[in-house]
């Protein structure tokens, strides 16, 4: 399945990439071009002597170039997959050179070593007293902070939410950072954004109501942890910000093997150039869902390229929980397919819904494949109408009106992010498309 | 936010505090969370616990339970279907997102135009920016308007800015494009009654002339210069005295090309007593005076436009100026029996030089003579005077515009690129390409300064690149397919030549839709 310039650009770790890359899709640059089934490759005259090598791995898409910029994908990468989607007659090599074959080689190898590795440190003796002492002190220390937490959260209803001053505000954000020295900092974060509430938006009290309830029963079940099950345990590690070891969700995670149908990526910037992306997939086969959650440092992009609406073979490990939503890859197998759109009625995807908030009311977003949705645009809130039902939606004005341009005001299939107040649509596809598999007819623009 | 009624039994004890008032639960909640809460608050003695402890379940339960909010109101009108279908995949669809992006003016025109003759229409997913692009561009609209089918007219109607696309339905009865149309389906449907029935059309465009806006006015106007004809007189010299200075000014252009009309028979009088046939020794020469004083009908013929403080012209030649502009230039040559180049040199010999030049000049502007076009345009010190020969070029016929380019092109025009394109640009009108020969012609020059890397320096030129490209005929186009490009472009040049590739693309995919479509419209 060939990339368009538009999906090209979107892997682009920043706009001046994407320029910069524009200005390198000429043959006049790349003294050779080739491509095979697995990999796209070139030379790259720059400014130095030596033309840099430059090549994608199709199966991520993932690049590697020789020249020295640090940003992720460069833009030598870029330009060559954009060149390709413009003039693919160009690539005339289908053998490719060592250079090529040695990495693409040495990427299946890795893949297997890590494989390896990992069940090598699964098999490894590890001196398990020591790292259950070292688990049981952390978990004490948490389970501290919890009840400190919460006998701050009792004095804060004491004294009520009306006698809010910004001095009071300042002890929420003492608070915050108790919870951080505690090694707790996924509560520490909640305290933060309930801080960020106060008296925003007219319904500000419900909200911060809301957080606080949700932060009382994390610090209620963090005290009676050893009475619950061990995946309630697996979330509430996970509310406090004890992030579980990759390898580990590797090895002893749940590993599902499916035809992955990439239902949206969501791509923000946070603070300090960190992106922080959300890719949701939907398996063909086992019709279970996905959630790959993972960060960006300044300007280097992800390794692995989840294009929307494509469809990827891959296995992917579970994360230990109640909601058995988070994943992380474990392999990808080839080139992305076409999508396999999920065929479900509004009923079924609210009632997963309601079953994982159930199991676990910390997840921040679901994901929601609405089908007939009607967009209304207009008004202060533009809004989806879904089997009368009717959510406000977040999403940009220029994505707003791309989507209605092309809904027309007729019902659409619209896959999106939940967060139990609005939704955030990614992907939207046509209910009734010629083929089951059509590409996406509308897609969020990537910030 | 759902369970409003629980979270308003907890807010009032969470705004004040606990401590001043305990959550009492006096009155039971109701459902099935409500009986969850009583049981809840019944079981915890701590009144702030209790609080959290039901805050806590109210937020998983709304969490859990909620989808969305009720809707009673019924959903808005959907667009109706189309009756051309979209542009397909192929490559034209996939260039058009840098089309509406990135692309140059003449492209966005271009690519309208193409998908108009191929019967197509803008893909929908295009149609925002595309609507964008008409807002800010008011030439782009009559090329923008075939195109946007019922989609783009159901989605211009929901936002003000984009108003202007709005209008009938394609499929609509004539009389409703006229009646609830959007102007430029209004202008359409007034040229096609002129066509056919001139008197109707001038007809309904004075019946309507009161109601419309001054642009409006002034747009509808303008379709009565097709087939003009002495029955137009009497609405011309109505709206020669409209309200808007636009309207008035095409009156007045229109006028000047109906010579028996009494209003420019008072011009020409007015101006034949000014010049006077003298004998000077053994010759007679012509001569011309100003007037001394505005003539009494000034204001009643539109003589009577203030001097602007610091005009060039004085007060009398500022008067002379006015009359000359009210003047055919064919009655100059009639009335004097001189060539229009030998007028010019006569004029240059006058004390009223100025007054006269720049008077023909707006004359000219409006009724495109192409015989004082070639005058001026040969006339160095008048054309000099004058400064801007490439709008005098562009009022030349096609035909005498082309062999002046070829005639430049041969002449060195080739060293000065430059100018020599933004005049070829300024000339070819919107819709049309070059001829053939000249599009080669310049295509082998482009490709010659591009492949010896020496259009990078021209700054004037390469930004007038892409839309020099534009203006291209199809036949020329494979001489720059691949655009001539070299390793060591600057990031900035190679920006543009990144440009040039995409526009020749695209003008490409342009003539394979054409072929294509034409191929599948007659079997």
């Amino acid at each position: 399945m060939a990339l368009t310039l538009e999906a090209v650009a979107a892997l682009a770790p920043d706009d001046a990439s994407a320029k910069a890359a524009k200005g390198l899709t000429s043959a006049a640059k790349w003294p050779t071009l080739g491509a095979n089934d697995q990999a796209v490759w070139g030379e790259c005259q720059g400014s130095g002597s030596k033309p840099y090598q430059t090549q994608v791995d199709l199966s991520g898409p993932a690049f590697k170039c020789s020249c020295p910029s640090r940003k992720f994908p460069c833009k030598h990468g870029l330009a060559l997959l954009m060149l390709q989607a413009q003039s693919p007659t160009l690539f005339t090599a289908t053998e490719a050179p060592a250079w090529v074959a040695e990495w693409v080689a040495s990427r299946s190898e890795k893949a297997q070593k890590k494989e390896e590795r990992q069940a090598e440190k699964a098999a490894a003796p590890v001196d398990e007293q020591a790292q259950a002492r070292r688990e049981a002190q952390r978990w004490q220390r948490i389970e501290n902070a919890a009840e400190e937490l919460q006998r701050w959260l009792g004095d804060q209803m004491r004294q009520g939410l009306g006698a809010l001053t910004n001095e009071v505000l300042q002890t929420w954000h003492t608070m915050a950072a108790r919870m951080v020295d505690a090694q707790a900092p996924g509560l520490a974060q909640r305290v933060r954004a309930a801080t960020q509430g106060v008296r925003q938006g007219e319904d500000w009290p419900e909200r911060t109501l809301h957080r606080l309830g949700l932060l009382q029963l994390a610090c209620e079940a963090l005290q009676r942890r050893s009475s619950l099950s061990p995946e309630l345990q697996a979330e509430l590690r996970a509310v406090a910000g004890w992030p579980l070891d990759k390898a580990e969700v590797l090895a002893s995670g749940e590993q599902v093997e499916d035809a992955w149908t990439v239902l949206g990526c969501a791509q923000e910037e946070r603070d300090d150039k960190l992106i922080e992306r959300r890719v949701w997939l939907h398996g063909h086969r086992t019709g279970r869902r996905a959630w790959l959650w993972d960060h960006a440092f300044g300007g280097k992009g992800f390794e692995q390229a989840w294009i929307p609406g494509t469809c990827v073979n891959a296995t992917l490990a579970y994360f230990p929980g109640t909601t058995g939503l988070r994943a992380q890859p474990v392999n990808v197998h080839g080139a992305p397919t076409e999508p396999q759109w999920p065929q479900r009625t509004a009923a079924d995807e609210w009632g997963a819904m309601a079953r994982r908030a159930a199991a676990s009311p910390w997840v921040g977003w679901h994901p929601l494949v609405l089908p007939d949705a009607v967009l209304q645009p207009l008004g202060a809130q533009p809004g989806l109408r879904c089997a009368d039902r009717w959510l406000p939606l977040q999403m940009p004005g220029d994505d707003l009106w791309v989507l209605n341009a092309v809904s027309g005001g007729n019902p659409i299939t619209v896959a999106g992010e939940w967060d139990g107040q609005t939704f955030a649509p990614l992907t939207a596809w046509h209910p009734h498309p010629p083929q089951p598999s059509a590409a996406p007819a509308w897609q969020r623009s990537q910030a | 936010m759902s369970n409003a009624a629980h979270w308003a039994a907890l807010l009032p004890a969470a705004m004040v505090g606990t401590d001043r008032q305990p959550l009492a639960a006096t009155s039971p909640l109701p459902g099935p969370v409500g009986a969850l809460l009583n049981d809840t608050l019944a079981q915890t003695p701590d009144s702030a616990t209790a609080l959290l402890r039901a805050a806590g379940i109210v937020a998983t339960c709304s969490l859990a339970g909620g989808h969305g909010l009720h809707t009673g109101d019924a959903p808005p009108a959907a667009a109706a279907p189309d009756q051309r279908p979209p542009l397909h995949a192929g490559p034209l669809m996939a260039l058009l997102p840098w089309v509406v992006a990135e692309g140059p003016p003449r492209l966005h025109q271009a690519v309208f135009q193409g998908l108009d003759h191929a019967g197509l229409q803008l893909p929908p997913r295009f149609l925002p920016a595309a609507l964008e692009l008409g807002r800010r561009s008011v030439a782009l609209r009559p090329w923008l308007a075939p195109v946007l089918g019922e989609r783009g007219r159901w989605l211009a109607a929901q936002r003000d800015e984009w108003r202007y696309a709005t209008g009938a339905s394609d499929t609509a009865p004539p009389e409703t494009l006229w009646s609830e149309g959007n102007l430029e389906q209004r202008k359409a449907f007034l040229h096609a009654e002129r066509t056919h029935s001139p008197d109707a059309a001038r007809q309904r465009l004075s019946d309507t002339l009161a109601e419309l806006p001054a642009r409006e006015r002034a747009e509808l106007t303008a379709v009565l210069a097709q087939g003009l004809g002495p029955a137009d007189e009497p609405l011309l010299d109505r709206l020669r005295q409209d309200r808007s200075r636009e309207v008035r000014s095409a009156a007045l252009a229109m006028l000047l090309r109906l010579p028996d009309a009494a209003f420019t028979q008072r011009a020409c009088a007015r101006m034949a007593a000014l010049l006077k046939h003298e004998r000077v020794l053994l010759r007679k020469r012509w001569t011309i005076d100003a007037p001394t004083a505005l003539p009494a009908d000034a204001k009643a013929d539109q003589l009577d436009t203030p001097r602007p403080q610091h005009d060039a012209l004085g007060e009398r030649a500022w008067w002379l100026y006015q009359c000359v502009g009210q003047v055919p230039l064919a009655w100059w040559e009639q009335h004097m029996d001189v060539s229009p180049a030998d007028l010019l040199a006569w004029a240059q010999s006058t004390e009223w030089a100025r007054a006269l030049l720049r008077g023909w000049r707006d004359v000219l502007l409006s009724t495109a003579n192409p015989a004082w076009c070639h005058a001026f345009l040969q006339a160095p010190a008048a054309a000099r005077q004058l400064n801007d020969t490439d709008t005098l070029v562009a009022l030349l016929p096609r035909a005498d515009r082309e062999a002046w380019w070829q005639q430049q092109l041969q002449h060195g025009a080739a060293t000065h690129l430059g100018h020599f394109a933004s005049q070829m640009l300024t000339g070819c009108p919107a819709g049309e390409t070059l001829s053939q020969p000249l599009s080669l012609a310049l295509a082998r020059l482009l490709r010659e300064r591009a492949q010896h890397n020496t259009l990078a320096d021209d700054y004037g030129l390469r930004n007038l690149l892409s839309e020099l490209l534009c203006i291209l005929h199809p036949d020329a186009l494979h001489l720059l397919d691949p655009w001539p490009r070299h390793a060591d472009e600057t990031p900035s040049f190679a920006t543009i030549a990144h440009g040039l590739t995409q526009v020749i693309a695209t003008q490409r995919a342009l003539v394979h839709l054409s072929i294509h479509s034409s191929s599948t419209a007659t079997p």
